[in-house]
């Protein structure tokens, strides 16, 4: 090996040295304790641990609660995906014209993403309080006397997250939609119009189709996402009411947190992962036989 | 030297109630030179977090311990046992706290806490509505159906008044469940199935129900979550089934448009839960000091218990009326006011929480508050509310 080479190597090194080793101490070791811890019946309560082999996998899946906050999590995702993606290329396809201060209204629309997601909770309850919310008080100036209580009824409760999620989850959505947006060729438009498409047949034929990357980018992010919510559960719902909307997230972090049960909390983390990991898989195939025809 | 004290509570420097503990920190300080107080405030899941610190090994020198979660730090050993430390200390008399309230502390020969206040869950009333609506007031000999019947001629849907108000919150209307000879968990305290879901809970449960949708004497969860506040310290509701605690808000209580308080301290009552049982029960949800294991401060540490559940230190400390407190001289001297004497015939009988002896108890809690709510928010059946609550508890305790 030169000593250019070498040099090269090292300056190579140098670069994802740091990145690589951050990864190795905040994620893959810890992924691999808790694939070691999973094996074992431990409260860190008590201190008491046993090595139980797959016993903790076995339990995950006869245990009625986690099968009901997996339920929880595939509605949660279910809903919120396809409305927030539907939404957010709305407002991308809005915020994509060419009119003045367009850049306030992308700014105003990111604002959500960059906020800490407990006071964006404290801000939603708000939203949704039965008396003084703002819900109910908008509904009480067109003289309609509803006093829901959304966050403890069962049949409302996870639409608050839903709702939530999509205004939250707004900004980045749109940033994605209005660069894949920017980069279809002009030329298309132009084309399909002396053909005559314009408007809803243009969009059909041209935008949705030449945005299928980034909609499966966001589809899979997405998706990823919804299925590890946490922080509105734990902050707005506590899973509640009824544990309707004990999400995945939630019920792992009790399991741990609250209970102390790491080893199981553990395996059903891994049960997680395989079902986010399934999840991404079929949308990826689903995908893929289109995708090939429009990538750039 | 720092001493580190864990306690749970908001933080906020500039309460009365702050201000009062800052002081009583700083003389402690000045009587042991060298010793600086910490205090370590957990606004949230603290029986989590003070766990957490037991395991990264970074336990405050002093914690307070809540009864209603003190089984996960008794059963395992996460605080040490004082009995040694009060059989060598002759200047401290375990005589002078309310046995049953110390008992709530011991596990056999051990002591782990040592208590500071508590309060057992009483039914406060307003007698200003109780004149208003010419009805005597309470002598606490009255079953469901008395009840029943007081609250209703209190209630008056004109006014917007209700003659009781429920709270969906199991630590408080678990008396209701023993009062009507219930329990929620079988003697072991190890399975819910066959108690929990019992023929006697569900008419409990039905009942509670049934003074909200049927005798409209109580406003409903959604109301109540409505009116965005107590609606007994609002004036709105004559009866309530609540801790010595509520008195903070009820000193603090909204004036009306003449300037009265809605809530006049002085035209409260305190009397039994209505019972259909011989006697009335109640529960009584305590704090005290305990020692995390491993302590490196030992001596400083109940110097600063002791100091804490003194004559002295108390007698300044509850006058913030917090709670009863656990010290008989005390609770005795604060009870020249007639409301505080109130309390007192009551506390003998007052049972310990099923927390202090049952490790994760929170979770039935949670489970018994989630099948009210859907009893009363989505018209469950109450027999079958509670069945699938006492599947889902003895599900977690299997895992333990």
């Amino acid at each position: 090996m030169t000593r250019l080479r070498r040099l090269e190597n090292m300056t190579g090194w140098a670069f994802v040295g740091p990145a690589t080793a951050h990864l190795a101490l905040f994620a893959l070791f810890p992924i691999a304790y808790a694939a070691y811890v999973s094996t074992f019946k431990w409260n860190i309560a008590t201190g008491s641990h046993a090595f139980v082999g797959a016993h903790n996998y076995g339990l995950s899946l006869h245990e009625g609660a986690f099968w009901n906050a997996l339920w929880n999590s595939l509605r949660y995702t279910a809903l919120s995906v396809p409305l927030g993606m539907a939404l957010a290329l709305a407002v991308a396809i809005l915020v994509n014209q060419r009119l003045r201060g367009v850049t306030i209204f992308r700014t105003l629309y990111y604002i959500p993403a960059i906020s800490s997601g407990v006071a964006m909770a404290m801000l939603w309850i708000y939203v949704f309080l039965p008396e003084n919310g703002l819900i109910n008080a908008a509904l009480g100036l067109l003289h309609i006397n509803n006093k829901t209580d959304f966050v403890n009824n069962a049949s409302t409760a996870m639409w608050v997250l839903v709702t939530m999620s999509v205004f939250t989850g707004l900004g980045p959505r749109m940033v994605l939609y209005l660069s894949g947006l920017v980069g279809i060729p002009a030329a298309l438009y132009e084309a399909a119009s002396l053909d005559g498409a314009t408007g809803w047949d243009a969009f059909k034929r041209i935008t949705l189709p030449m945005l299928l990357p980034t909609s499966l980018f966001v589809l899979v992010t997405s998706t990823i996402a919804a299925m590890q919510l946490f922080t509105p559960v734990y902050m707005i719902t506590k899973g509640g009411p009824d544990m309707t909307t004990d999400v995945v997230g939630y019920h792992i972090y009790t399991e741990a947190w609250v209970d102390f049960n790491v080893g199981l909390a553990s395996a059903k983390s891994f049960v997680v992962l395989v079902a986010i990991a399934g999840i991404s898989a079929i949308q990826f195939r689903l995908t893929r036989a289109n995708l090939s025809d429009y990538s750039a | 030297m720092t001493l580190r004290i864990a306690t749970w509570g908001t933080g906020e420097d500039d309460s009365a109630y702050a201000k009062k503990q800052d002081a009583i920190d700083l003389e402690f300080e000045q009587e042991n030179p060298g010793v600086k107080i910490v205090r370590d405030i957990v606004p949230d899941q603290y029986p989590q977090a003070m766990v957490m610190a037991h395991v990264a090994g970074v336990s405050p020198d002093v914690m307070m311990l809540d009864a209603s979660s003190a089984a996960v730090f008794m059963n395992n050993g996460l605080v040490t046992d004082l009995a040694p430390l009060i059989a060598q200390d002759k200047e401290f008399r375990l005589a002078d706290y309310f046995p049953n309230v110390v008992d709530i502390g011991r596990r056999g020969s051990a002591v782990y806490a040592i208590p500071q206040d508590f309060t057992p869950v009483v039914l406060f009333y307003n007698k200003r509505l109780f004149d208003a609506a010419h009805v005597p007031y309470p002598d606490g000999n009255w079953d469901f159906a008395a009840f029943q019947k007081t609250a209703e001629a209190l209630t008056r849907p004109q006014d917007g008044i209700f003659g009781y108000a429920f709270n969906n919150w199991m630590p408080g209307w678990i008396v209701w469940v023993w009062n009507n000879g219930g329990d929620v968990l079988n003697p072991a305290g190890t399975q819910a199935a066959g108690t929990l879901n019992s023929s006697q809970n569900a008419q409990t449960v039905a009942y509670l129900r049934d003074l909200i949708e049927k005798a409209h004497v109580s406003p409903s969860p959604s109301m109540t979550a409505a009116m965005g506040i107590d609606p007994f310290a609002s004036g709105r509701a004559a009866m309530i089934i609540t801790g010595h605690w509520s008195l903070i808000d009820y000193k603090n209580a909204p004036k009306d448009a003449s300037g009265r308080p809605k809530v006049d301290w002085h035209e409260l009552g305190v009397t039994s839960v209505p019972h259909n049982t011989p006697v009335a029960n109640t529960v009584m949800y305590e704090s005290g000091y305990a020692i995390p294991v491993g302590c490196k401060h030992l001596d400083v540490a109940w110097r600063f218990v002791k100091y804490m559940t003194s004559q002295k230190v108390q007698l300044d400390y509850n006058s913030t009326g917090i709670a009863v407190d656990a010290r008989i001289d005390v609770a005795k001297t604060r009870a020249t006011d007639p409301l505080e004497q109130e309390f007192l015939p009551l506390i003998a009988a007052a049972r310990a929480p099923y927390g202090s002896r049952v490790e994760g108890y929170d979770f039935l809690e949670n489970q018994g508050t989630s099948a009210m709510a859907s009893v009363l928010l989505n018209g469950a059946n109450p027999a079958a509310a509670l069945a699938r609550a006492a599947e889902r508890i003895d599900l977690e305790f299997a895992k333990r």
